[in-house]
């Protein structure tokens, strides 16, 4: 029995950095009465750009993409219309009352949670900012083709942001458009597939009409994040290691759950969506020592998201599982035995 | 100290299933025992009584015979029979029990039957108490009921362990109407029950849905009364958030019926299809407001059917705004609509604009 409570609510991967990254972050405390130094960022600008095959000019750096996204809704949502998608996670819809005309979440609906690209258009014949989370969270649904995102970024009255926190895990990208489309950018970030949740370092890959704005933008980061980063960046290997261990842990629990009869959808992330037809499931599971994502207040109710751990932490979301439907077979038979 | 609850069964609810009756509501009953129709209420409510985690926490309050008493004895659970009621039982019953329990101050109401056990026990209490209802019905398209037993159970736990409640709505399903396969159906009112989506763990992903309701509501009638323009009739449909816009307009709307409104003044209420039909002819210009029922999502065909066809085409699709809290759309995967016109659905079919807060919309795909 593991002790403490399993973690599998927010999106993190469970394995820890490897310790030369841990010493890497060491080295930036040793410096901790320094202003982080332009050297070092500038260089941090120049391995994400390698990493994401972009030219270095393209990537603005921060400290989390979740800064990002509220810049560039400071930035472009003034007089015009800001579509989103529903359910997200994107932490976005107060600060867009702020500034934006109007903003309009296009809801997703099942079976398969896709979003319909004809929808999407039909929303923007008007100067539009768009921000999509691709794949999807809480879904893990990819919604974004190369053309759908071709045709949107052929109009300049629309700006395109498309979040790909978990690019690692899917492999779907547009980074390389941006060379040619100004109104497109991409926010990632390096606290899911690099281990680095608390380290916070996020950028942008955005297109020239976004760069121009974001030219007086002072990207921060603390310095033991900027050695990490440095670091992980330098030998992707532990990070290639985490997201196959995530994909075969995905696709195994995915697999066991089907055997049990649950309702699961395919995920391109470190997570999944799963409907259990039982009101305050993720109570009862948290109350068995795992903590998993309610969504009843983001779809219709009996769904929860589930991060994907280790294996012995899987096990013991699956044997919680199990138990609360064999808790439920045994109040049957009481049921039937006193009919 | 035990927590006092009561427990109503509709012992005739969901027997005209099996026999393809539609529903035991009046003279229906009878029949269903003539087709040899056996009862499903007590399956159900054992069901649910076996799953109550806190069942040591609660003493019941019970009719007799086949309206309670008869299920829990033997289930190591207190109980208290009280009132007596007929071998043969009816809406009065339920009625008289449910206004009973309110009286002997149970803190929750559980009972177990469908459309026509919730208008009953509406009629008796109406807000004054909250519920739990258990799906037995041959009809149960209120939004109120839980998704079965097993959940009824854990709503009544949740309940127990300090959840809040909210507001769920009961239909009036017209038995006739269905029994010719055809759904029509009203707002008849609303009944609390346990907001069992308060499971929502706090955090960095809490829900962006956790706004009061009445704000919300309050928000969206802000919106929709600013964008509101001069020499437009505005039909308002039933619900308490289209309600709410004729609150924030000024006038007193029926919460239930379809009330228009022209230059911030009431100009009809509670209207027919006649009646709209009649100003429609003198507004040429003309828009209607209305919000999905909780749980199914129909904007049209059930809820308000005095939007009968006709009227929906003369006033458009264009001028059809739908309002909606977050939270209510939350738990919808879609809009639907059921005129009793299929070409007319298929003009309505597509994605609609909803107004779910100040400056929000959710664009939602109709079914």
């Amino acid at each position: 029995m593991m002790k403490g409570v399993i973690r599998l609510n927010m999106n993190e991967v469970p394995y820890p950095p490897p310790q030369r990254i841990i010493e890497a972050a060491q080295r930036g405390l040793s410096n901790l009465n320094r202003y982080t130094d332009l050297e070092h960022l500038e260089y941090l600008r120049r391995l994400l750009a390698n990493y994401a095959g972009v030219s270095r000019k393209h990537v603005i750096l921060s400290a989390g993409s979740n800064l990002l996204l509220r810049e560039v809704i400071h930035l472009f949502s003034k007089g015009r219309k800001v579509v989103m998608i529903s359910p997200s996670f994107l932490p976005i819809v107060e600060v867009t009352k702020q500034f934006a005309i109007k903003s309009v979440s296009i809801r997703l609906s099942p079976p398969d949670y896709d979003l319909n690209p004809e929808m999407l258009m039909k929303t923007v014949k008007e100067p539009t900012l768009i921000l999509i989370d691709n794949p999807n969270n809480p879904t893990g649904k990819i919604l974004l083709d190369r053309e759908t995102v071709e045709s949107l970024t052929q109009n300049t009255d629309i700006f395109t942001v498309i979040d790909e926190a978990y690019y690692e895990f899917s492999q779907v990208t547009f980074a390389n458009l941006v060379h040619d489309r100004p109104n497109l950018a991409i926010t990632r970030t390096m606290d899911k597939a690099f281990s680095l949740a608390g380290a916070r370092v996020g950028y942008i890959i955005a297109g020239e009409s976004f760069l121009n704005a974001f030219s007086s933008y002072d990207p921060f980061l603390p310095q033991c994040s900027l050695y990490a980063a440095i670091e992980a960046l330098n030998n992707l290997s532990y990070m290639k290691r985490n997201v196959r261990r995530i994909i075969e842990e995905r696709e195994r629990v995915l697999r066991k759950l089907d055997k049990l009869g649950a309702h699961v959808y395919s995920s391109s992330a470190n997570f999944f969506l799963m409907k259990i037809e039982l009101p305050g499931i993720a109570k009862r599971i948290r109350d068995m020592g795992v903590l998993v994502s309610d969504l009843s207040g983001q779809l219709s109710p009996g769904f929860i998201r589930v991060s994907v751990g280790t294996p012995e932490e899987n096990d013991v979301f699956l044997d919680s599982y199990t138990k609360i439907l064999e808790e439920d077979d045994s109040r049957r038979l009481f049921s039937k035995n006193h009919a | 100290m035990q927590e006092k609850l009561g427990l109503i069964v509709n012992p005739v609810a969901g027997m005209g299933g099996s026999v393809g009756l539609k529903g035991t509501d009046g003279k229906m009953y009878k029949k269903a025992l003539e087709l040899n129709a056996t009862p499903v209420t007590p399956k159900r409510t054992r069901d649910l009584l076996s799953h109550i985690r806190n069942r040591y926490r609660i003493e019941l309050l019970v009719p007799p015979g086949r309206m309670g008493e008869e299920y829990v004895a033997g289930l190591n659970i207190p109980f208290m029979v009280i009132g007596m009621v007929e071998e043969e039982t009816s809406a009065e019953d339920t009625k008289r029990m449910a206004a009973e329990m309110l009286r002997k101050g149970v803190r929750l109401l559980i009972f177990v039957g469908g459309d026509g056990t919730a208008r009953d026990v509406y009629d008796a209490i109406g807000l004054s108490l909250p519920v739990v209802a258990v799906p037995a019905g041959v009809k149960v398209f209120s939004s109120v009921f839980a998704v079965s037993a097993k959940a009824a159970a854990e709503m009544v736990d949740a309940f127990l362990e300090g959840i809040n409640v909210t507001e769920e709505e009961v239909l009036d399903i017209d038995e006739e109407a269905f029994r010719r396969d055809r759904l029509a159906s009203r707002l008849y009112g609303y009944l609390l029950v346990p907001n069992v989506r308060e499971f929502l763990q706090a955090g960095k992903e809490a829900s962006n849905v956790s706004k009061p309701s009445v704000q919300s509501k309050k928000d969206i009638a802000e919106y929709v009364v600013k964008d509101m323009n001069q020499g437009i009739l505005y039909l308002l449909g039933p619900g308490t958030t289209v309600k709410s816009i004729a609150d924030e307009v000024g006038v007193t709307k029926t919460l239930l019926g379809i009330d228009a409104i022209f230059e911030g003044e009431l100009v009809g209420t509670d209207l027919n299809e006649k009646g709209i039909l009649e100003l429609l002819e003198r507004y040429k210009r003309r828009k209607m407001i209305v919000t999905p029922i909780g749980g199914n999502g129909f904007i049209f065909g059930r809820g308000s059917k005095q939007f009968t066809p006709k009227v929906i085409k003369q006033v458009g699709r264009e001028n059809i705004i739908v309002v909606g809290t977050k939270d209510k759309l939350s738990r919808l995967d879609c809009l639907r609509v059921d005129t009793g016109d299929l070409e007319l659905d298929k003009l309505l079919h597509g994605s609609l604009e909803v107004t779910v807060g100040n400056k929000e919309e959710m664009l939602m795909e109709v079914r």
